[in-house]
């Protein structure tokens, strides 16, 4: 205890960018989001930087996917602002389809499109959205796939891939869009064990090569290794916000030491 | 006795229960049947007594079948396939069922191949289709075809209807080996040569353009985005104007041409049930997934419009809606105006009340989508209706062929409704046959209601077996 009151580089306010260039890409700023009389999220302030790697974890039910979620309005929020690239969230559609554009999100259960190749998957958004030409998005699509390292899996469809297999073609579906930031909402809670890995290190890759990143996640290797700035949250608020380093060996409020106590 | 079966069955059952479907086929038919009929005392006593009443019914069926005359049927044939059209105008009929035919085969021929080749490049093994696998999916329609023929008393029409059925394979091998160019335009070329086969019977030129135009504008677009001109400079006049401007010259030439087809008021037989049914659900199909999508909007003049149409359609009987149609409707229309034929109003009804029931089904297939599908799609920053079209309705519509293929069966089925409104139907033929002259009061009428049971059923039979090949093969490839 007189340990942790001693370092005072583990911060709270969760508006200091921590990591990647020092320039603000999403601000959200005092919103609050309800779902009938439940209080979803309270109050949530946080600034992510360009190229920065922020990490949420948190005890299920903390409202860590909500708030990813209304960062590209698949939830609506209902006070506060967010502002996102520039753009400020708001019931516009073209406001809503423009940041949507610029932010990818890789999702717990793949959600790839069942009916359509690996390769229809990735080019759909791309030609659709941006118009690039098919030649183009197909090349870029294999480029991807290359990344990702599965490149010989172009033409099945996703129902005859491994789980580990099908997330990483989400992650290149993400990134066909060429986004600025990439969200993840738990993009290894639904796979075996031994598919986790090949996630997390698609992820750290991309972590490498400087994308901008929210993750949501119970992979604390993760969040040590890769991340900038480690937030949690628990009961729709934000608790405690620091470098992964300070958070995991110093935290400071006693609902952190709980969570991390449970599950270390 | 007893014994040695009981210690038998104890000590087989277990095992050749779950064994019995897998190893069927190398089992020598005297072990098959002591393995599927008669590996217990129970079950051989059931084998045994089902076996007795099937045998005893179709010793039964047969024998009344044998010793019937089906003179009736070889001589009101004509009625039964065509109704009452005219012999002057009969070589539209021929005509336009080579030119549907055609259609059938290419558009069959290619994309089995199509599917073939994509199965191939899975490295999924492909499904076979040789002449033989064709027959035996199809042998209902065949036999019944050829059963017609058989009933006919000249030669042409034998001659005509083996020619036609040898005429849709042919086609189809040839369409299974052109190049890929002509195979993946087959559906757009074949949608037009059945705009085509129905102009030549039916309706006129004009409204053939407009038809024509429809296929041509769709086809056109698909031109134009495989080339991806969209996002060439001027692509949106490349990509939209012209295939609208394509599409209207050809349209205007075929207005022009002035080729009317025969009107159908004389239109009768299993002709009118297979066309009304085909056109019912073809037009219905479209109109009833906008109702499915109307109902499941967020506009409330929208929703109510599409819950309040399809809840009524749904609630009254076809027939009420067809004698609406027949009796009521055209004491709303002006005096001057010309009233519209039986046909053409039922074909509306049809149609209409198709859309009622397909909406619902769509409505189940919407439901059926994964909420995750539409938030990813929504998060790659696809509009509502490229959501739509690309990713829910594609999904939606695949859960459910074979509910729609029944609505399709059902439909055919209620075809024969369409006497009520003066047009003469398959079943409606059959009266029509045992009211002639020469046959009234001979007690003819079980023959001609059999060769009509056995018509519809080849037909409905065939299209079922089709929908639960469909639904296998699509579920291949997804799941």
């Amino acid at each position: 205890m007189t340990d942790a009151s001693n370092t005072t580089t583990v911060n709270t306010d969760a508006t200091k960018i921590m990591g990647g260039t020092g320039e603000p890409i999403i601000e959200v700023r005092g919103m609050d989001k309800f779902f009938g009389d439940f209080q979803a999220l309270t109050n949530i302030d946080m600034v992510v930087g360009k190229q920065e790697v922020v990490v949420v974890i948190g005890p299920s039910g903390s409202g860590k996917s909500t708030l990813i979620r209304c960062i590209n309005r698949l939830e609506r929020h209902d006070r506060g602002t967010i502002i996102v690239d520039g753009i400020e969230l708001s019931d516009d559609v073209r406001n809503i389809q423009e940041i949507r554009r610029e932010t990818g999100m890789v999702f717990q259960s793949f959600n790839l499109f069942p009916h359509l190749t690996v390769l229809e998957n990735i080019t759909l958004a791309p030609r659709n959205v941006r118009g690039v030409p098919k030649a183009q998005a197909e090349a870029h699509a294999m480029e991807l796939l290359e990344r990702v390292k599965i490149p010989q899996q172009a033409n099945k469809y996703p129902g005859q891939m491994s789980g580990g297999q099908q997330q990483r073609v989400a992650i290149a579906r993400t990134l066909a869009m060429r986004p600025k930031v990439v969200l993840f909402d738990e993009p290894t809670s639904a796979l075996d064990p031994e598919m986790v890995k090949e996630v997390l290190d698609t992820m750290k890759d991309l972590a490498l090569e400087g994308m901008t990143m929210i993750c949501v996640t119970h992979e604390m290797g993760f969040a040590r290794e890769v991340g900038d700035r480690v937030v949690f949250m628990a009961d729709g608020m934000i608790v405690e916000v620091g470098s992964p380093e300070h958070f995991f060996t110093t935290p400071q409020e006693e609902r952190t030491k709980l969570f991390l106590s449970q599950i270390l | 006795m007893t014994n040695e079966i009981s210690l038998l069955s104890t000590g087989e059952d277990p095992m050749s229960v779950p064994e019995a479907p897998r190893s069927s086929q190398k089992l020598s038919p005297g072990a098959w049947l002591k393995v599927n009929l008669f590996n217990s005392v129970t079950n051989s006593i059931i084998t045994v007594v089902v076996g007795l009443i099937a045998a005893y019914v179709t010793w039964q069926a047969v024998a009344w079948v044998i010793s019937k005359d089906f003179t009736i049927i070889r001589d009101t044939l004509r009625i039964f396939m065509i109704g009452q059209f005219p012999d002057d105008e009969l070589w539209r009929l021929w005509v336009s069922g080579a030119i549907l035919v055609i259609a059938i085969g290419l558009a069959a021929g290619a994309l089995a191949r199509n599917s073939y080749e994509l199965a191939e490049s899975q490295g999924l093994e492909p499904e076979s289709s040789s002449v033989l696998d064709l027959v035996r999916r199809f042998w209902a329609i065949i036999a019944i075809l050829l059963l017609f023929a058989s009933f006919a008393r000249t030669a042409q029409p034998k001659i005509g209807i083996v020619a036609v059925i040898i005429l849709v394979f042919v086609v189809r091998q040839l369409a299974w080996s052109a190049p890929v160019a002509i195979r993946s335009r087959a559906v757009y070329i074949s949608a037009l040569l059945v705009v085509g086969s129905t102009l030549v019977v039916a309706g006129t030129s004009r409204l053939g353009g407009a038809c024509v135009g429809i296929v041509v504008f769709a086809w056109a677009l698909n031109e134009s985005g495989r080339r991806d001109v969209a996002a060439m400079r001027g692509g949106r006049f490349v990509s939209w104007l012209l295939p609208l401007v394509v599409a209207a010259i050809v349209a205007a030439i075929v207005a022009a041409i002035g080729f009317d087809g025969y009107g159908w008021d004389d239109w009768g037989g299993i002709h009118v049930n297979l066309f009304t049914a085909v056109v019912g659900i073809t037009l219905g199909m479209p109109f009833g997934i906008l109702l499915a999508l109307g109902r499941q909007s967020k506009l409330p003049v929208v929703r109510t419009a599409s819950v309040l149409y399809i809840e009524f359609v749904r609630g009254v009987p076809l027939i009420s809606l067809l004698l609406f149609s027949k009796l009521l409707l055209p004491l709303f229309l002006p005096i001057d105006m010309e009233r519209p034929a039986a046909l053409t109003l039922a074909i509306v009804v049809i149609m209409g009340f198709s859309a009622a029931y397909v909406a619902e089904i769509v409505r189940g297939g919407l439901q059926a989508v994964p909420k995750g599908q539409t938030e990813a799609a929504q998060a790659l920053g696809l509009s509502p209706g490229a959501m739509q079209r690309m990713i829910v309705l594609p999904q939606a519509l695949r859960a459910v062929i074979p509910a729609m293929v029944g609505q399709f069966i059902a439909l055919f089925k209620d075809t024969t409704l369409l006497t009520t409104v003066a047009v003469l139907e398959f079943l409606d033929a059959a009266t029509i046959a045992n009211n002639q002259p020469q046959f009234l009061g001979k007690g003819l009428a079980p023959v001609t209601y059999l060769f009509v049971a056995v018509g519809f059923w080849a037909f409905s039979f065939t299209m079922s077996k089709e929908s639960r090949r469909l639904e296998q093969r699509l579920g291949v490839g997804t799941r």
